[in-house]
């Protein structure tokens, strides 16, 4: 199993980089991940708006929501998020919220 | 030049039996030759641990090295059985007959291999050849299975069984799309797509070996949770409530989306990928439904609203079981007719294969969306304009709707009703090529497997795309229609990955789209390019 090493602490992530434990998850590790992903200056307000966002739908419901309805519900819209978040909603995003990596045929 | 592998060499010792090299891979047009040079980005040792990559440098399913020579020869032993069992009636009573054919009577003429698109378009790489792969499952079994094989193996073709080859035939039967295209040239009906399809059993069903996506994370998940995607009703509900907002909005059509109805004419199973990736198929079917005044329902129960049924590609048990799973669901809704979404592998799933399992109450009669829509189309009860269809068009045929199971002019006559701009592609029907994701491949994406299908897979669906759109200006906007989730996700992904978009302003999406879209008295259109409205 991969490992990834940020700020000190060692975390399981898959080939891709997403954690495998999702009670390792803390806004450390969120902040200390962006400067990986090239999220140039630290995570802003609206960062936290998305990822905030995305874990709560996903404490709820055990997915990732629709990408139209996170830009609905946070205000931000797709240009936006791609902007916020250069590697996509999916493959950024849910990364740094610690989501598990999204499966089947989406 | 590289030296030609033959069948035996499955079994060295090396580090990379195949390796594609640059501009090895057949050419693009202008303006894509910048990608000519392009292949799948070398594995690095430091991340791919002890996972077997011999095979070509590509990961499908990702195999751990056995730790000790005792390991080696337990999983040999195990392979062996399972190989065994592909032969039995009571264990293989599914493929048995088709699969001892294609083993018995293949000539090697190679017209499987002209017809096949990963081996056209890599280059023309030995291993790829739809023949390789079976003449090594073939070499197995008559020296190993055999009475006498051992003694008469020097004359019909040796081949040594170790760790390489068992792993190497394993990774290599993910590297054919099961698009069966070869299968359908074969002068004697040679399935050797069912060959690799029954190769990726033995090693699910007797040696627990499959494709994340496919297995732990596709059918385990999807009868727990109740989609591949991991969405729980209440998920559903929660998104196709949205999605209910969503058309109001998009075309100012306001559309109630049922759950549940018990003795509804119809039960509608989307293909879940479609919810989240792609709502506005789930609305645009909603829209023509109620307007077209018929009964029906979506269900909420566990897998009844995900059609996906990934056991098709690697696991007769695993079919099974979801196959059941649908079909009861429908007889308790006690509806009339299953109709199946765009989802390609459910068709034929559902339909075809499941048809032998599906007895008494539970064979429900199940139905094509092509066939629904066509109906709905042609029946005369609804008025379409077609000029709001202004623009290029192209259809996709998914193999397993139109080669697999023959349902090849429904969509067709509503294109030619509904699109005035409509062409074929070359060649097309049940001579199309596979968009390059079909048996899984658009969902698998460990390592370099994406990379993989985008340069090799799909290169042919994407030559194809580009010529039938070659007299169009690279400024008109175009619409490739897939309807098919999984073909859809691998056309978008090839339109991402060569920047299609900014460079032929190529888009795509189903079937439905566009016929909802040439609805008469819609106020608003349901297909955007980018975002431009398709009419105003």
């Amino acid at each position: 199993m991969p490992t990834l090493e940020l700020n000190g602490k060692v975390y399981e992530v898959d080939e891709d980089g997403f954690l495998q434990e999702l009670d390792k998850w803390s806004p450390e590790f969120a902040e200390a991940y962006a400067k990986l992903e090239g999220i140039e200056g630290g995570l802003t307000e609206e960062h936290w708006k998305i990822i905030n966002y995305l874990r709560d739908y996903y404490n709820k419901f055990g997915v990732a929501p629709m990408v139209r309805k996170l830009c609905k519900d946070t205000g931000i819209d797709s240009k936006k998020l791609y902007e916020l978040f250069p590697s996509g909603p999916a493959k950024g995003a849910c990364k740094l919220a610690g989501l598990a990596k999204p499966t089947g045929c989406v | 030049m590289k030296k030609p592998l033959k069948p035996s060499d499955i079994s060295k010792k090396s580090d990379c039996l195949c390796r594609i090299e640059e501009g090895e891979l057949a050419p693009l047009p202008p303006p894509y030759e910048d990608f000519n040079q392009n292949i799948p980005t070398p594995l690095k040792a430091e991340k791919t641990g002890n996972i077997e990559t011999s095979l070509d440098n590509t990961v499908a399913i990702g195999i751990p090295r056995p730790a000790s020579k005792e390991e080696e020869e337990a999983l040999i032993k195990q392979f062996l059985s399972g190989l065994q069992k592909l032969f039995e009636k009571e264990n293989n009573w599914t493929f048995l007959q088709p699969l001892l054919l294609s083993l018995e009577h293949c000539a090697r003429c190679q017209t499987c291999s002209e017809a096949c698109p990963v081996f056209e378009m890599s280059g023309r790489q030995e291993i790829y050849r739809p023949i390789f792969r079976s003449e090594v499952l073939r070499r197995i079994y008559k020296k190993y299975i055999k009475p006498g094989g051992k003694l008469t193996a020097k004359f019909t073709g040796d081949i040594d069984l170790n760790w390489e080859a068992i792993a190497r035939l394993a990774e290599l039967s993910y590297r054919c799309t099961l698009c069966r295209r070869c299968a359908s040239v074969c002068p004697i009906g040679v399935d050797n797509g069912l060959i690799a399809r029954e190769i990726r059993k033995l090693f699910s069903q007797e040696m627990g070996i499959a494709p994340k996506e496919l297995h732990d994370m596709g059918t385990i998940q999807h009868l727990k949770t109740g989609s591949s995607t991991g969405m729980t009703a209440a998920a559903a509900k929660d998104s196709v409530e949205f999605i209910q907002e969503e058309m109001k909005e998009i075309t100012g059509y306001e559309v109630e989306i049922p759950w549940d109805v018990e003795g509804a004419d119809i039960l509608l199973i989307h293909n879940a990928g479609e919810i989240l990736s792609w709502p506005e198929n789930v609305g645009a079917f909603a829209i023509i439904f109620q307007a077209a005044g018929l009964s029906w329902t979506l269900s909420s129960e566990t897998a009844g609203y995900d059609v996906v049924n990934y056991g098709i590609w690697y696991d007769d048990v695993q079919l099974s079981r979801v196959a059941v799973r649908h079909a009861d669901i429908a007889r308790r809704l006690k509806v009339k007719k299953i109709v199946i979404g765009e989802c390609g592998h459910a068709h034929k799933a559902l339909t075809v294969i499941a048809d032998r399992l599906l007895t008494g109450d539970l064979n429900i009669p199940r139905e094509s969306a092509m066939v629904t829509l066509e109906n709905i189309v042609m029946s005369g009860k609804l008025k379409f304009d077609p000029q709001k269809n202004d623009f290029p068009v192209t259809l996709h045929d998914p193999c397993n709707v139109v080669r697999s199971m023959g349902i090849v002019e429904p969509q067709r006559r509503i294109l030619k009703k509904l699109a005035p701009r409509f062409r074929e592609m070359t060649p097309h029907g049940v001579d199309n090529y596979c968009c390059g994701g079909g048996s899984g491949f658009a969902i698998m994406s460990r390592y370099n497997f994406a990379e993989w299908r985008n340069l090799v897979s799909s290169r042919k669906k994407f030559l194809q795309i580009l010529k039938a759109f070659e007299n169009e200006s690279p400024e008109t906007p175009k619409y490739v229609c897939a309807p098919c989730s999984n073909c859809k996700g691998t056309i978008r992904d090839i339109i991402h990955y060569y920047r299609a978009e900014e460079r032929s302003r190529l888009y795509y999406g189903g079937l439905v789209e566009l016929t909802v879209n040439a609805l008469a008295g819609m106020k608003k259109p349901i297909i955007n390019f980018g975002d431009k409205p398709s009419w105003e």
